[in-house]
């Protein structure tokens, strides 16, 4: 086992009855990485991440952890933890049996629970919270209990679903670094799973990108955010302008339109930005037909011979009107070349 | 919703006396019978009834097999409402109904029906004969294993369909949480499962215990007058003694032990919560 190949999935193969929601997944990750699973709803990223719990057991295909072959461990004894998208804290039970619950399960007792404890609840700041029951807990801090709850069990892999889905958008700023905080201290291995580009993008070393049930693109979020490979990874991570390209044209709705400029050989398909398309300037007509203001922009939805443009420019340039017919360009240059096409 | 107290009152002013006059002083009535004697109150009644073996033995029993039915209905009564609870919708409605079928038959006709399955000449003493198991009909009517049977059979519906509400209010992830933390299945159960829907049992528990307690039919039918509970004591008392005393007595014993099973149930349920 080398630290890159800390937890693999080999042919996995995930199914519910006849339907198989993940077929035959290849999946690598390291030690102490921190990993994103990103797609959207129905993706099979839950259900992978059940599965590495031990949730659900794969129809075929093997889950390796740390060298051992964890496939038929039932998922009270594999050592992975899972945070649960609705926090599963035992309603039952206050702040600090919540925490207990596991370390207890597993035969610690006496003072070193009590510290165990104690120090789960002091890592996530709730160490006065400790006699409250969880719905006397606010969102947040029933998520950072649940946090703790799983912490300190030290797993050698730690699972989150949705970890912020259910949070306001202060909280969720806080609790993503108080997140990233938690795994660079202990250095657990953690897996994420979400449907928020932004929250990939800013959390994870490694972002997994999924579509019904494969595996779409695996990149730093650098990779994922400037060189999608697909269409549907462009369109996820932002280039809302999407084009399949044939030769030296892209296909729209009416027609082939000819573009100029160098294209991979490989290329399947072109994807632009708001912000990558030239306005005011360029071989192409679009009448506006939706404006909006977003702070330090302004976005354009454009009625084109190519279909629907979406443009951005900068917001203390002059607005233009409803109706108004702008020239645009789409520079190749600027352009995410895609490797792959049709998937969306 | 309304303007005034009064109006409310009106409303619920014809249940009430039909209630008081139909229920409540009938019962008053004959539970009074129990403390009366010439010319003061007293409870020699009781004294003279608990005094009696046939008596003392018939009050055990009802005892006994009303709690045994209840934690027969609670064992089955969880794993039956477990599986219900985790089926996909459509297969949950149907089960659901299958479990409620029973309830909509005659009770007469249900308690029949183990006649001609535990009788002499029954499905079970055919097949036991047959498979040679045993070499004649084993008696199966007219035993507590039979009012046994009968009355669980007879009030597992309403333990099932107290846990499955109670099941399906508990948060959805919290035995998932609770294997993931490293729990087995029992634990799981004793630790989460329990405590989470102690409210679902206790109301199941009640339901069943007063039940079994109180029935009538099948005691008589498949116990007869060799299996007497303080039911079936209670109409012979009438029927072929006249005995109004007893009768009296017999119910307020029935009333009491309905109250204190409650109240039991109630503390287990919360002695369990703060350990």
């Amino acid at each position: 086992m080398s630290d890159s190949r800390f937890l693999c999935l080999e042919k996995m193969t995930l199914s519910y009855g006849k339907n198989v929601a993940v077929p035959d997944m290849d999946l690598d990750i390291g030690k102490g990485e921190l990993v994103a699973l990103l797609g959207p709803s129905g993706c099979g990223k839950t259900t992978t991440m059940r599965a590495i719990a031990g949730l659900m057991e794969p129809a075929s295909g093997k889950i390796v952890l740390d060298g051992t072959d964890i496939t038929r461990v039932p998922a009270n004894k594999r050592p992975v933890g899972l945070v649960f998208q609705s926090y599963a804290l035992f309603p039952h039970l206050n702040v600090y049996e919540n925490v207990a619950f596991g370390l207890k399960l597993m035969g610690v007792k006496g003072s070193e629970l009590d510290k165990r404890v104690i120090d789960g609840l002091k890592t996530v700041g709730l160490s006065q919270y400790a006699t409250r029951k969880p719905a006397e807990l606010s969102g947040g801090q029933q998520q950072r209990v649940s946090l703790a709850r799983s912490m300190v069990m030290e797993p050698k892999v730690l699972l989150l679903d949705e970890p912020l889905s259910n949070l306001d958008a202060r909280l969720r700023l806080e609790m993503r670094t108080e997140l990233q905080r938690v795994q660079k201290e202990s250095g657990v291995t953690m897996i994420f799973v979400t449907h928020d580009q932004v929250e990939a993008l800013a959390m994870a070393d490694r972002i997994i990108v999924m579509l019904d049930g494969h595996i779409e693109q695996i990149g730093t979020p650098e990779d994922i955010y400037n060189h999608p490979v697909s269409d549907f990874v462009a369109d996820f991570v932002g280039f809302e302008n999407v084009f399949e390209r044939v030769g030296n044209t892209i296909k729209t709705a009416n027609g082939d339109v000819a573009i100029a400029g160098d294209i991979d050989d490989a290329t399947k398909g072109l994807a632009w930005r708001p912000s990558m398309v030239t306005l005011g300037d360029g071989p192409f007509e679009g009448t506006v037909r939706g404006t909006s203001f977003a702070g330090g922009t302004r976005e354009y939805l454009l009625d084109t011979p190519l279909g629907q443009i979406k443009a951005e420019c900068d917001a203390s340039l002059p607005a233009h009107d409803f109706g108004a017919v702008l020239k645009f360009d789409l520079p190749v240059h600027k352009a995410a070349q895609l490797a792959r096409t049709g998937s969306l | 919703m309304f303007q005034n107290r009064a109006e409310a009152f009106a409303l619920v002013l014809p249940a009430a006396i039909f209630a008081g006059a139909i229920f409540l002083v009938p019962v008053l009535i004959l539970l009074s019978e129990g403390f009366r004697s010439a010319d003061s109150w007293t409870i020699q009644a009781y004294i003279d009834f608990f005094s009696q073996s046939l008596n003392q033995a018939v009050f055990l029993r009802t005892l006994k097999l009303a709690a045994m039915v209840t934690a027969a209905s609670a064992v089955i009564g969880y794993a039956a409402a477990f599986a219900i609870v985790n089926l996909p919708p459509k297969g949950k409605g149907r089960v659901t109904g299958l479990i409620v079928l029973p309830l909509m038959i005659s009770p007469v006709a249900r308690t029949y029906a183990w006649i001609v399955i535990l009788g002499r000449t029954g499905i079970v003493n055919q097949a036991l004969v047959a498979v040679g198991l045993s070499d004649e009909p084993i008696r199966f009517l007219f035993t507590e294993t039979a009012v046994f049977i009968g009355l669980l059979q007879l009030f597992l519906p309403l333990m099932i369909i107290s846990l499955i509400s109670a099941l399906e209010n508990m948060p959805r992830d919290a035995v998932p949480a609770a294997r993931v933390l490293g729990a087995n299945w029992l634990q799981v159960f004793t630790k989460v499962i329990l405590p989470l829907t102690k409210e679902g049992l206790v109301i199941g528990g009640t339901l069943v215990f007063t039940g079994s307690m109180t029935a009538y039919i099948t005691p008589a039918i498949l116990g007869g007058s060799k299996v007497l509970m303080l039911e079936t004591l209670l109409y012979q008392r009438v029927t072929m003694a006249n005995d109004f005393v007893s009768a009296s007595v017999i119910a307020l014993i029935l009333i009491v032990m309905a109250f204190a099973a409650n109240l039991l149930l109630k503390r287990l349920a919360t002695a369990r919560n703060k350990r």
